[in-house]
């Protein structure tokens, strides 16, 4: 049995496809030559488009909900919570497996409910062993008996099915085991900004190696959302409010919170962080960095104005806004014409992170299916919701 | 150059896909490229837009006494004929069918002269008093100019606000926060004229594609007539008894029917996934008040272990075996 639960050439195969699809669209490739590249590479499995894939998995969480409901009146919940739960975790991995060699599904929703509820189903029944110890409380000594075995799963499911949300709940939960680790004493509780800082830090680091790695596609997606929150907690850690308030919280609440131990230096995070984001990602040519970079400085500005208030909020916000209207508008203007390898001209490949109008207007046809030959793909209109080709 | 790229056109130059010095154009074409910071830029200008407005908004509230109401009347006009008189310049040639886009700016200033004239319109109400209690008058006027204006400038934003403004005047708000927001929403005395607001809107998406008359417009129409159709005669199901009871519960179903088969036609699978949630949900209601009134409520519990875990097992298949099923392309 393979390491990987899909096929690599699962993901490689949408990667080409959607290589070839962005060079086509930039002139870079002739239709003909588009159209060999899409029959070369088809998508071997079934991903229904988002709105189907949103019902099977609403309709999958009800439904392993409802099997166990019945299991249970017919049992009269007499059965200890301990087996039910090893029954759920069992049956929702086979059928998982099952759904995933005979049907072929890739993230279509079935097989992230199935994955989702055994994953929640060890929660509990850790939980539910460990019932007279927990509490819930991060700085609880007994935690890490909860924690640890949850995160060596999570970490295995990662390994295997390379799923993002699970990748996002392993980041979670690796960075509670931290933390809970570090409550223990006082002088782990005024480290924990450094440490998180330490280890989002080696985080991103060691995520700049993915992309080297023969599995690079499987894991792009889990990898994204593990530098998205890299990126974010390592700001985070070091922002003046959050360390501020936190330790205020850490230390049994209290307003106004105490002032911190190393001000200055959260301060000049605090400054420095959004600004290095921001120059790393114009440099690098890099959009996450970019845009993480954007949120954070907005962050900063907030969090300058909660403890020093220099104007009127209505008077701050209209000039703010008049200044950063007139630096928008002097960009847009300076970048006309490209410079420093940049542009402000809209890129083809520059897919908005966040496309309002196409949410609203939600045009939900699909691409074409396999095209004739002498199809134009032009325009790209429908933008393909990845369902296209065979079935 | 990123390594993926590199590894892809490998790849593809290794399967005889690409001749290699083609893949060395696109290679170099990869480096090479400028950054864009086109949606970074707009989204800026939008920031600063709002933050712009929002503090002089506060602003002229602040000091509404020393400036004056015909000042304020005024500027928020002016605004409004500068925002307005833009769009008219560059209004596309009017067309049944879909307009080209002539200028983005145009179309979000229409949008913002819309917005204006909710601000004058409510502003001169709230000073002055024009319209006195005549509140029908005060959404229907918005709502007439909004889809003239809609029509005339082929704006779907501005459709949808004319749609919420029509439905402002029955006494509904279709934005779907509403339903949390707003309690009374849920009252029967809404409930009926709602329903036959959401199937007018829904026969006039039809029939905008039918007559090929804004055919692109019926995607609005539908959406927001069925939901605010489904969500009355789901309302009305639950309050109502008997006959009446019975009835929306077919609407219901109908209505779904109805959407599965639109659905069908046109590939939107928004549809599909409305249809189906609010026909099960509202089947499956029906069917043990059905159960109740029958007497038979002690059948409920040895139905309910069975019922659920089959009809979600159904469904799943239901949407896995989809494209089979209602033959989708």
């Amino acid at each position: 049995m393979s390491w990987y639960a899909y096929p690599l050439a699962w993901a490689e195969n949408d990667a080409l496809r959607q290589a070839a699809r962005r060079w086509q669209r930039r002139g870079l490739l002739t239709a003909a030559q588009q159209v060999a590249i899409e029959a070369a590479y088809p998508m071997g499995y079934e991903r229904p488009i988002l709105f189907l894939r949103v019902g099977l998995f609403i309709a999958s969480l009800f439904g392993i909900g409802s099997l166990a409901g019945m299991a249970g009146t017919l049992t009269g919940f007499d059965v200890s919570p301990i087996l039910y739960s090893i029954l759920i975790i069992i049956g929702c991995l086979v059928g998982l497996e099952l759904v995933i060699k005979n049907f072929r599904h890739y993230r279509s929703g079935l097989d992230n409910a199935l994955l989702y509820c055994a994953l929640l189903a060890w929660g509990f029944l850790v939980a539910y062993g460990l019932r007279d110890v927990l509490s819930d409380s991060l700085g609880n000594p007994a935690l890490w008996l909860w924690l640890l075995p949850v995160l060596l799963v999570l970490l295995a499911a990662l390994l295997r099915y390379a799923d993002p949300i699970v990748a996002a709940a392993t980041f979670v939960i690796a960075l509670s085991l931290l933390a809970n680790g570090l409550l223990q004493s006082s002088a782990g509780r005024l480290l924990l900004p450094f440490a998180v800082l330490a280890a989002s830090g080696a985080l991103l680091l060691a995520l700049r190696r993915l992309p080297a790695r023969a599995d690079y596609f499987y894991y792009r997606s889990a990898g994204l959302v593990l530098r998205t929150l890299g990126l974010a907690t390592l700001y985070l850690a070091g922002n003046y409010l959050v360390v501020r308030e936190g330790n205020a919280e850490l230390l049994g609440g209290g307003s106004p919170s105490a002032e911190i131990p190393l001000a200055f230096l959260f301060w000049a995070f605090t400054a420095g962080i959004p600004l290095l984001y921001i120059m790393l990602g114009l440099r690098r040519h890099d959009r996450l960095l970019l845009s993480m970079g954007l949120l954070a400085l907005a962050f900063s500005l907030f969090t300058l104005r909660t403890y020093h208030s220099l104007l009127p909020p209505a008077v701050a916000s209209a000039i703010g806004g008049a200044l950063l209207l007139a630096v928008a508008l002097a960009a847009l203007r300076y970048l006309r014409t490209p410079r420093h390898g940049l542009t402000a001209a809209a890129d083809e490949d520059a897919e908005p992170h966040f496309k309002l109008e196409t949410l609203l207007t939600a045009q939900t046809a699909h691409a074409p299916a396999a095209p004739e030959a002498g199809f134009q793909f032009g325009g790209g209109h429908s933008g393909g919701g990845g369902a296209e080709g065979q079935f | 150059m990123a390594i993926p790229t590199a590894r892809l056109l490998a790849r593809l130059v290794a399967d005889d896909l690409l001749p290699p010095a083609q893949a060395a154009a696109i290679a170099d074409d990869e480096r090479t490229r400028p950054f864009s910071l086109h949606y970074e830029l707009r989204a800026l200008l939008y920031v600063g837009s709002v933050l712009l407005v929002g503090g002089l908004g506060v602003l002229i509230y602040e000091n509404r006494d020393s400036l004056g109401q015909e000042a304020i009347t005024a500027l928020i006009a002016l605004l409004m004929v500068a925002s307005f008189t833009y769009a008219a310049r560059h209004r596309p040639a009017f067309t049944w069918g879909e307009a080209p886009r002539t200028r983005i700016a145009a179309d979000y200033l229409l949008l913002l002269g819309c917005l204006l004239f909710l601000v004058l319109e409510g502003y001169v109400q709230y000073a002055y008093g024009v319209f006195g209690t005549r509140y029908g008058l005060v959404t229907l006027l918005p709502a007439v100019l909004f889809f003239a204006l809609a029509y005339r400038y082929d704006h779907r934003g501005v459709l949808s606000m004319a749609v919420t403004a029509l439905a402002a005047w029955v006494g509904v708000s279709v934005a779907p926060l509403a339903v949390f927001q707003n309690t009374d929403y849920l009252q029967a005395i809404l409930s009926r004229p709602a329903l036959g607001l959401g199937l007018a809107l829904v026969a006039a998406g039809l029939a905008s594609e039918r007559w090929q008359r804004k055919a692109h417009f019926a995607y609005t129409y539908l959406l927001l007539g069925s939901n605010l159709a489904l969500l009355s005669a789901t309302s009305l199901f639950f309050e109502r008894t008997g006959l009446a009871a019975v009835s929306c519960w077919l609407l219901v179903l109908g209505i779904c029917a109805g959407l599965v088969w639109y659905a069908r036609r046109t590939q939107s699978y928004l549809f599909l996934l409305l249809a189906v949630g609010y026909s099960y949900v509202v089947g499956t209601v029906g069917l043990y008040r059905l159960l109740q009134a029958g007497q038979l409520e002690d059948l409920l519990f040895g139905l309910g272990a069975l019922y659920f875990p089959l009809t979600l097992g159904a469904l799943v298949l239901f949407f896995v075996k989809i494209k089979k099923i209602l033959r989708l392309k």
